[in-house]
């Protein structure tokens, strides 16, 4: 990657621009040797169990006790009587199951469970949260491991054009999708329930086959989702990032399972 | 007497003139280079954030060098009629203080983080479709911040020393000292590796300790240079010998009975403040300009001399105990 031969080329030749960019680029235009080292570089360390958790969270919850935090945040988490259900519920429950762990779910408010996740009282929060999360500064977030939009859709066998301009659209009133919508050059309609409401619509891009509808091609916003986990505890980070990125179409599938209006 | 003009290298400075900008041209696209690939490994590493920024800076003194490099050849005019020379001076106070800014500010910034006990955050990125640690790609990363840098640095320093460029030197120098942070920075990702948390935020005090260092030290050699100090080579280390020189030229003049000079540091370029105190005013007008003429050959970095005839030389000039100077003082 680096080259000295190229540096001394590079130092005794007239014409610099050429080689200049050359010796810029060298990084850039071949990406094998880069690849090839990192690649060694993670088999030989990741053997000697690199990255390790500072706080040993890992070893822990594997055969032991995961504490996880859920707040109301459906198709994500849904809070019911009994236990938690939701997209991201199940896959915790999977995650659980395949490092032996028990969970005690623990129910509040985003405010009370981040306030636990940074003191480590918490190993995992789940709450439909983005990369946008303004709790960053408090945790740790995972790779986003599923991608949503938020769109304008057409009934099915209605014409469905970028031009959206002037057009009567649906949206469900006091939501994030209608402040959105209120951006563009639609005409607003405020809904108590977006399935009652007959013509295009400014919904999440899951919702599309529910409701019958088909996309514009209009996005109004897009969401990494991601789970949060303490700050720093990286093993116990990567265990959860490769089992969620291990499984895109489980993800997809649960989706369109729980993905209800 | 006054000969200031556009300035101009002697051939082999100017060929060595041309290397440096080339250089410099080259440092510029490779730092960008550096920069984007610290900028794309960051993360959540302190280190990495302050051997970011570390990059960001040393882009400062090659640039100052490269502007500079086209002002201060332009012919004095009347609105600044001793030419634009100084604007070395300039150039270099200005990258000398963002440094030594910016290192303090990076430096509470890892101290914060240190006291919060806060733990970096490294996940798992998918470049080649494959989930590997991030932290794997911030050593190699720093590894090109580090390898070219040193190269270039040490090519830099004897043109540095060649061309009396003091931008030229402080960037040659900062390039040369790049390893000790791409080192820190790569400790600090290791430590993250193998959870020593803690390893991350010091090895980032090193890096904002070295920056502010930097900055400090080049602060204090800027604001010397724009009072006027007493030049000294390249590095600071040593008086410059040209004013002693100056003064044993004239001393060895039958018509000059005693001198004081002065000499003042524009940039890379010399102006000499003279007085004589002559033996016999007959034919002092044309004395006093040959002799101006002979001693601008002194030096090539000399443009500018000024001779003054008094009556009697008064020097009111005191040593300075702690460094031994070459000052003039009267005929021994």
């Amino acid at each position: 990657m680096c080259d000295l031969s190229t540096m001394q080329v590079v130092t005794s030749k007239e014409n610099f621009l050429s080689e200049a960019w050359s010796f810029a680029l060298l990084g850039w235009g071949n990406q094998e040797p880069v690849k090839r080292l990192v690649i060694l570089l993670a088999i030989t360390l990741t053997a000697c169990g690199v990255p390790r958790d500072p706080e040993g969270t890992l070893a822990r919850v594997s055969g032991g006790v995961m504490r996880v935090g859920v707040t109301d945040a459906p198709p994500w988490v849904e809070l019911g009587d009994t236990a938690p259900d939701g997209i991201e519920v199940r896959l915790v429950e999977q995650l659980a199951e395949e490092i032996e762990a028990e969970i005690e779910w623990v129910e509040g408010s985003e405010q009370e469970l981040f306030g636990a996740l940074r003191f480590r009282e918490l190993d995992l929060v789940l709450g439909g949260l983005t990369t946008e999360t303004p709790w960053s500064a408090e945790a740790a977030v995972t790779h986003p491991y599923l991608t949503t939009a938020t769109l304008v859709a057409v009934p099915q066998g209605s014409e469905a054009t970028e031009d959206i301009a002037g057009l009567e659209v649906g949206v469900e009133a006091n939501t994030e999708i209608a402040g959105l919508l209120r951006r563009t050059d639609a005409r607003v309609v405020e809904v108590d329930d977006i399935e009652d409401f007959d013509g295009p619509v400014a919904i999440d891009n899951y919702l599309t086959d529910d409701l019958d509808v088909v996309d514009t091609g209009v996005r109004l916003s897009e969401s990494d989702h991601v789970l949060a986990l303490p700050m720093g505890e990286n093993d116990w980070m990567t265990t959860v990032e490769a089992f969620l990125l291990e499984r895109p179409d489980e993800i997809k599938k649960l989706l369109a399972e729980l993905g209800t209006p | 007497m006054r000969f200031s003009g556009a300035f101009e290298f002697p051939p082999d400075k100017a060929k060595a003139n041309d290397r440096a900008i080339r250089l410099e041209w080259i440092t510029v696209g490779y730092l960008v280079s550096a920069i984007f690939f610290i900028y794309i490994t960051l993360g959540s590493s302190q280190a990495m954030k302050a051997a970011w920024i570390e990059d960001i800076l040393s882009l400062v003194p090659s640039i100052s060098f490269l502007i500079v490099a086209r002002i201060r050849n332009r012919a004095p005019n009347e609105r600044f009629p001793f030419g634009y020379h100084r604007a070395v001076n300039v150039g270099y106070l200005c990258a000398s203080v963002a440094l030594a800014i910016m290192g303090l500010y990076l430096l509470y910034d890892s101290v914060s983080k240190l006291a919060a006990f806060e733990h970096a955050p490294i996940g798992l990125v998918q470049p080649w479709g494959e989930p590997i640690w991030l932290g794997w790609f911030m050593l190699p990363a720093l590894v090109w911040s580090a390898i070219p840098a040193v190269i270039l640095g040490r090519i830099k320093i004897p043109l540095a020393r060649q061309l009396h460029d003091k931008i030229l030197y402080a960037d040659a120098q900062m390039n040369k000292a790049d390893w000790l942070t791409a080192v820190a920075a790569m400790v600090g990702v290791l430590g993250i590796g193998f959870g020593i948390w803690w390893l991350d935020p010091i090895a980032a005090i090193v890096i904002s300790l070295d920056i502010t260092h930097d900055g400090i030290k080049n602060l204090r050699t800027a604001t010397a240079g724009l009072m006027d100090a007493r030049p000294t080579v390249v590095d600071g280390s040593a008086v410059d010998p040209l004013p002693e020189r100056l003064r044993t030229e004239l001393l060895a003049l039958d018509w000059v009975r005693d001198a004081v000079v002065k000499v003042r540091e524009d940039g890379h370029v010399f102006f000499a403040d003279i007085q004589v105190e002559p033996s016999t005013n007959e034919g002092l007008t044309s004395k006093i300009e040959r002799t101006a003429r002979d001693l601008i050959k002194v030096d090539w970095r000399l443009i500018d001399v000024i001779m003054m005839p008094v009556e009697k030389i008064e020097d009111k000039r005191r040593a300075d105990k702690t460094r031994p100077d070459v000052r003039s003082g009267s005929k021994p």
